[in-house]
């Protein structure tokens, strides 16, 4: 009884090879995941409520602006909640006027709750609110990402988690800073450039004095980055979606500044206000923090420089952020894992030497209890772990300290399947049949169950997979790969090996099993 | 070589003994972590965790008094792998836990293991064991030409991956710093006595999500396997594997409560392994069952006991083998694995025994209950 195992081998060392090419050299093919690079793993979330309520605030400012073209005069206009604006005082005689003005200008994003005793309120749309809460996540999304890819980390990974969620995950391979990366991820880097009324003052309270108490509507009180307070104008001159770029440059100390450069609406706008109010001073605000309040000398248009006590550092990572554009919203952290890389390097090695040591243990007591039929086993398995590897750089799948545990499992679980084939075959021999009738018998009898077996542990492994996030995901992953390779190499490659050492003989009187 | 000739053991016979231990170690499990809650990780509850390195051995009560000292009242201490010098401490949320509060935390924990000297020292000077990177670079290129302070900054970096903190600056000299920017450094930095391996930040909000998740993720995989099973086998199998497996996670949640092990996601990756394992286990032995149908059909007199116990016989080495080779392996990863993956090795180490006896004294006896109450309907086709 000869058979054709040509073939076979033929695919098997062709496996082999093509699993090995993937693999060498590993140093530099297998992705290593952050707990064993070192780096920094962060979930932030996006205060998206900013984002809403930032637009209902325009919506406030642009529904003042016209009551006034239209000459209504209502006693107050504020924002309730997050979302909603309402109107006190609409004079009885212009109440349809009012109506005609909402329904023609608001009408499309906003529920209007008609007028009633004179108030009236407007409520945003949930779909409105939902897509501006969706545009938030997206824009912080790609901010995020252009500050990371100008501050020049390696192989970044930044996705949204979650289709409609609100956080972000992002993983830093090698970063070992996380002060400077945390303040270049959250600083919202809202830049304003705004005309000051008064100021400065020592302190709020005396702010406030000299209005009575309470600030017109269209001003506002912000503290200074120096000292005090000033009064200036709520609604900004230039905003920071005005600016074209942003570098470091030098003050007239020769100490570090950012320079700035406006696009031609930007220009167009500043120059109108520079020209203006020569004389006035004009405060530079980031994040709602006066930086500097020069006095405008002479007209200017493109340019202009942001001067404070920054060090070369801060002042380099201001203008990143400057230059890639500021966050739509705040950014929380609400997870962040640093991992040194000398634990990176301590868990490599722990991990190899539990991995070889396993390997050795399970070898070893194959080959004592099977026999040759354990070399071949052993055999399965090493193909089976370079599948493993060769898989994960094939697919730029991480190589996680779980991802290790889950190699090791695999090392003990995949030879389950050797060892249900084997022992069916020592049954079938136990019942009297011929010894390559045996192996025939275990094989195709022992498959099914294999089958059974595994695909229940694959779904198990689907959820973790589905539940996990980064560590978590790389043990899934080898977990599942492992499962896979381990039915191949104890079906198809332990069956070709039994077919080669007996197959060809002319008689076969004892088989060691 | 064999371990068993032809066993003949009647399994099914003690199977009111087994459930017996089976609910007395769930029950106790269940009250004890309902009493006390279980070891939960900074991941499920939120908080802070730093794993530090000191440059002398230290004295975990030593640590434990000062962290007491300083209002760290429910911090958790333990030495990595037994050691005298390196230790991980998690702090629970505290205050608000927000952020801002997570970074107070972890600097006041690092100042608060560092001598009064020390203190002093790094008031004047910068602490080279604290540094990143670019923040040596950065320092060694204020005195020299910036690609040979990134080159010196890179071998510092090495030698700390090495050695996870730097003792002297003797070895920094070993390491190939020359002489001048090492009089630079010794000037302008200090060596401090504590190192940072690991801090870890998770918000109290996320630790709600991924409980929650983790739970979804194992009912999910539980009604997988249901319906799997329930579609090769029959419904009635498919109940049983999963209340075995609603086992395997009850007795393996009990011991992982009294061996205190630090309950983190990787506990949950174990778990769900384990039912992935176990499940693997029992469909072995079911298989064999239903491989043994028309045998029992054939064979008047043969009551469904008997087709079970000869099943599980049948397949017992096996079942012995696979455990062993998969204990053996796990054994490498208890012992060498390294104090990060500890836990999870330990749990899966349990679970593969708790599996075991599962596939035989759970999911086969509950079939067995089945059949002396209502007969082999829905049993056997």
């Amino acid at each position: 009884m000869k058979r054709k195992v040509g073939w076979k081998f033929a695919v098997i060392i062709g496996s082999l090879l093509l699993f090995l090419y993937f693999m060498i050299p590993p140093s530099e093919k297998i992705k290593l995941g952050l707990d064993l690079k070192g780096g920094m793993h962060l979930v932030l979330q996006v205060v998206t409520d900013d984002a809403v309520k930032m637009e209902r605030d325009q919506e406030i400012l642009h529904l003042k602006s016209l009551l006034e073209d239209e000459g209504i005069k209502v006693a107050r206009v504020y924002g309730k909640g997050i979302n909603a604006i309402v109107v006190e005082g609409i004079p009885g005689d212009r109440e349809r006027d009012f109506d005609a003005l909402i329904a023609s200008n608001f009408s499309v994003n906003w529920d209007y709750s008609g007028i009633v005793n004179g108030r009236a309120e407007l409520t945003m749309k949930k779909k409105y609110e939902a897509m501006l809460r969706e545009n938030a996540v997206e824009e912080a999304l790609e901010t995020i990402r252009r500050r990371i890819d100008e501050f020049g980390i390696s192989e970044p990974v930044i996705q949204r988690q979650g289709v409609h969620g609100d956080k972000i995950v992002v993983e830093l391979p090698g970063v070992d800073d996380p002060k400077r990366v945390r303040a270049l991820l959250k600083n919202t880097a809202l830049l304003e450039l705004k005309l000051v009324k008064d100021g400065p003052f020592p302190t709020k309270e005396e702010a406030l004095k000299k209005y009575g108490g309470s600030l017109p509507s269209d001003l506002q009180i912000l503290p200074s980055k120096g000292q005090g307070y000033f009064i200036v104008e709520k609604m900004a001159a230039v905003t920071g979606r005005d600016l074209k770029t942003a570098r470091t440059c030098a003050d007239q100390y020769n100490l570090p500044a950012i320079c700035f450069t406006l696009n031609a609406e930007g220009a167009r706008k500043f120059e109108k206000v520079t020209s203006e109010n020569i004389g006035r001073r004009l405060a530079i605000v980031l994040d709602d923090v006066i930086q500097s309040a020069p006095t405008i000398n002479a007209r200017i248009s493109y340019e202009g420089r942001i001067e404070g006590q920054f060090t070369q550092e801060s002042a380099h990572d201001l203008a990143l952020v400057l230059r890639t554009g500021s966050l739509p919203a705040g950014i929380k952290i609400v997870e962040e894992r640093t991992i040194g890389p000398s634990l990176g390097a301590d868990s490599i090695r722990k991990g190899l030497r539990a991995s070889l040591l396993a390997l050795l243990l399970v070898m070893g007591f194959m080959i004592f209890y099977y026999r040759l039929a354990g070399v071949n086993a052993t055999l399965a398995l090493i193909l089976n772990m370079i599948i493993i590897l060769g898989s994960l750089a094939l697919f730029h799948a991480a190589l996680t300290l779980p991802g290790i545990a889950g190699i090791v499992l695999t090392i003990g679980m995949s030879v389950d399947a050797n060892v249900l084939i084997f022992e069916r075959i020592r049954e079938e021999l136990d019942a009297g049949k011929s010894p390559l009738a045996a192996i025939d018998a275990g094989f195709s009898r022992a498959f099914v169950t294999i089958l059974d077996a595994n695909i229940t542990t694959v779904i198990a492994a689907i959820f973790l997979f589905s539940f996990g996030t980064g560590p978590i995901k790389g043990f899934a992953v080898t977990l599942i790969l492992g499962i896979i390779a381990s039915i191949y190499t104890a079906v198809f490659v332990s069956k070709a090996i039994f077919e080669f050492l007996y197959f060809g003989k002319k008689k076969v009187e004892k088989i060691s099993i | 070589m064999r371990f068993f000739k032809r066993p003949n053991i009647n399994f099914m016979k003690a199977k009111y003994i087994a459930f017996a231990i089976s609910l007395a170690i769930i029950i106790t499990g269940l009250i004890f972590i309902k009493k006390n809650g279980l070891n939960y990780g900074i991941d499920f509850v939120g908080g802070t965790l730093l794993q530090i390195k000191f440059s002398h051995p230290v004295k975990i009560d030593e640590l434990r008094a000062k962290l007491k000292e300083s209002g760290f009242k429910n911090a958790i201490i333990q030495a990595v792998e037994n050691s005298q010098d390196e230790y991980i401490i998690r702090v629970e949320k505290m205050g608000t836990g927000e952020e801002e509060e997570h970074l107070k935390i972890a600097n006041r924990l690092v100042h608060l293991f560092m001598s009064p000297d020390e203190e002093k020292l790094s008031k004047e000077k910068l602490n080279l064991n604290l540094m990143s990177t670019a923040e040596i670079r950065d320092l060694l290129a204020r005195a020299f030409p910036e690609e040979k302070a990134q080159i010196w900054a890179q071998k510092i970096a090495d030698l700390k991956k090495e050695r996870k903190i730097i003792k002297s600056f003797e070895e920094l000299k070993e390491a190939g710093i020359p002489a001048a920017p090492l009089n630079y450094l010794k000037e302008k930095a200090f060596l401090g006595s504590v190192a940072i391996m690991r801090v870890e930040y998770v918000g109290p909000q996320v630790g709600k999500v991924l409980r929650h998740k983790a739970v979804l993720a194992t009912v999910w995989a539980l009604l997988g396997m249901l319906i799997y099973i329930a579609l090769r086998f029959r419904l009635l199998y498919g109940f049983s594997a999963v209340l075995t497996l609603a086992h395997d996670v009850l007795v393996t949640l009990a011991f992982i409560y009294f061996l205190n092990i630090e309950f983190d996601l990787k506990i949950v990756a174990a778990l769900l392994t384990i039912v992935g394992y176990s499940i693997n286990d029992t469909i072995v032995v079911y298989d064999r069952v239903r491989e043994n149908f028309p045998l029992f059909r054939k064979r008047k007199g043969m009551s469904f006991s008997e087709l079970l116990n000869l099943s599980i016989n049948q397949t017992l080495s096996r079942t012995i083998l696979t455990s062993g080779t998969t204990l053996l392996a796990l054994l490498a990863l208890v012992l060498f694995g390294g104090e990060v993956i500890h836990g999870f090795a330990l749990t899966m180490f349990i679970g593969v025994i708790v599996g075991t006896y599962s596939s035989i004294y759970q999911s086969c006896a509950y079939l067995d209950l089945w059949s002396k109450k209502f007969g082999t309907k829905g049993l056997v086709r």
